[in-house]
């Protein structure tokens, strides 16, 4: 009578355990088809982007299933990839301040990550995994005078069929950094500040 | 017994309800086409909507489709195209028209790189699948020498996909093919559920791969 009991109360157990799922974003981003610009960038990645890490909550109401997103190695690799395809040199940075004791750089590079939301589809009712992420970009002269600001946007969804939640964070992780990477390529020589400057610069 | 009974069961109905699903394809074409021995074709699906996306398994069947038999036309992976073209063709950055099409290839470095893959023609895939009309249900149980389900499911899956097709050397669209598929699915359970699947996507996959080899070589309509 009693030889189910165990395998009833290691069930009964683990029904009220919460689970915590790490998720790695990961991926090969292409280097992108780019005209090189003449500058010599400096760039500097702050702590928060690095090692940038997000926790989703899939059931608030009993703190159950935490999904803890890490980007901050992929969106690294991702400016990594990105910015030598735009720039003739790029030289990596440990503080911005540090450009003022190297010669050579032209300007200096500081992407901040200020927003990132995840959309389970629990949670959305959509049929999709969904990444947002926000930017603050900044462009400064080595001496830290501000050449742009600008916010930056990138998003990137995954549909939910067959696949498991991690796979499918992971898959819209690596949509968004690609979409990210579109939107800076594409996009850096129009922003109007920055456009301003490199003319200001060809002009004899 | 029971069991042979049930396979022979399940083998009857797959035989019956195998052919549930009905495929319609209309083709509109605006000029003429036609392949040259050295040309390729890469077949894309579109990402950009809101609400859904045409899914990668989908367009790479359609791709296998094209590639298949020996009238098969070679067909660059969507995945490949898309890393080499990187960022252009991207959900955000993909060109909607043919105007914008022609605005890309005014890129050096895009003109050049497709031109390294001698595309004929780029196929635009555009559509999904739905599925609707759950009905039934199903009580499965586990007990301490048996297991089980009884009941009866049934739903209807839709597809809709279109294919838009880019001549790469005139840089106009030459034509489209639409393909809906649409089937019932029946899970019937009786002890052991069997599920009697209408495979809808798969015939619009091969419906539309059939129709788009013929529509590029130039053999029909």
């Amino acid at each position: 009578m009693f030889r189910h009991l165990p395998a009833l109360l290691l069930l009964l157990t683990l029904a009220g355990c919460a689970t915590t799922t790490n998720i790695v974003i990961g991926g090969n981003y292409p280097v992108p088809l780019a005209r090189k610009l003449p500058l010599a960038i400096g760039v500097y990645y702050p702590p928060q982007l690095r090692n940038h890490s997000y926790t989703e909550v899939a059931d608030e109401s009993e703190g159950k299933d935490k999904y803890v997103v890490q980007s901050g190695a992929a969106q690294v690799k991702l400016f990594n990839t990105v910015l030598p395809s735009m720039f003739k040199s790029v030289v990596m940075l440990d503080s911005p301040e540090q450009a003022a004791t190297q010669a050579g750089i032209d300007a200096v590079l500081i992407p901040t990550l200020t927003d990132f939301q995840l959309g389970l589809p629990q949670k959305t009712r959509l049929k999709s995994y969904e990444i947002w992420l926000k930017y603050d970009i900044r462009l400064t002269k080595p001496g830290g005078e501000r050449i742009a600001d600008w916010a930056m946007t990138a998003y990137g969804k995954s549909p939910e069929e067959e696949k498991g939640v991690v796979t499918g964070i992971k898959s819209a992780g690596t949509v968004a950094m690609r979409d990210l990477a579109a939107n800076f390529t594409l996009g850096f020589a129009k922003v109007p500040d920055v456009k301003d400057w490199l003319q200001s610069r060809q002009r004899p | 017994m029971i069991k042979h009974l049930l396979t022979l069961f399940a083998c009857a109905a797959l035989l019956v309800m195998g052919g549930c699903t009905t495929t319609r394809i209309d083709q509109f074409r605006q000029a003429a086409t036609g392949l040259k021995t050295d040309e390729s074709i890469v077949i894309l699906g579109r990402r950009e909507k809101s609400n859904y996306e045409t899914a990668d398994t989908f367009v790479n069947c359609v791709a296998s489709s094209v590639g298949a038999g020996h009238d098969g036309i070679k067909v660059i992976p969507e995945k490949e195209f898309l890393d080499a073209l990187f960022p252009f063709f991207e959900p955000r950055t993909a060109p909607m028209r043919t105007a914008n099409l022609k605005q890309l290839m005014d890129v050096e470095q895009a003109r050049d790189r497709i031109k390294s893959y001698h595309i004929g023609y780029i196929v635009w895939v555009d559509g999904t699948t739905q599925r609707s009309g759950n009905t039934g249900g199903m009580t499965c149980s586990v007990g301490p020498s048996a297991a089980g389900c009884f009941g009866f499911g049934s739903w209807q899956d839709d597809s809709k996909f279109e294919a838009e097709v880019w001549d790469m050397t005139t840089l106009e669209s030459v034509g489209s093919i639409s393909t809906n598929a649409n089937g019932q699915s029946y899970m019937p359970a009786l002890i052991v559920p069997i599920p009697l699947i209408a495979r809808v996507e798969a015939s619009a996959c091969s419906g539309l791969g059939n129709q788009l080899k013929q529509f590029i070589a130039g053999k029909s309509g």
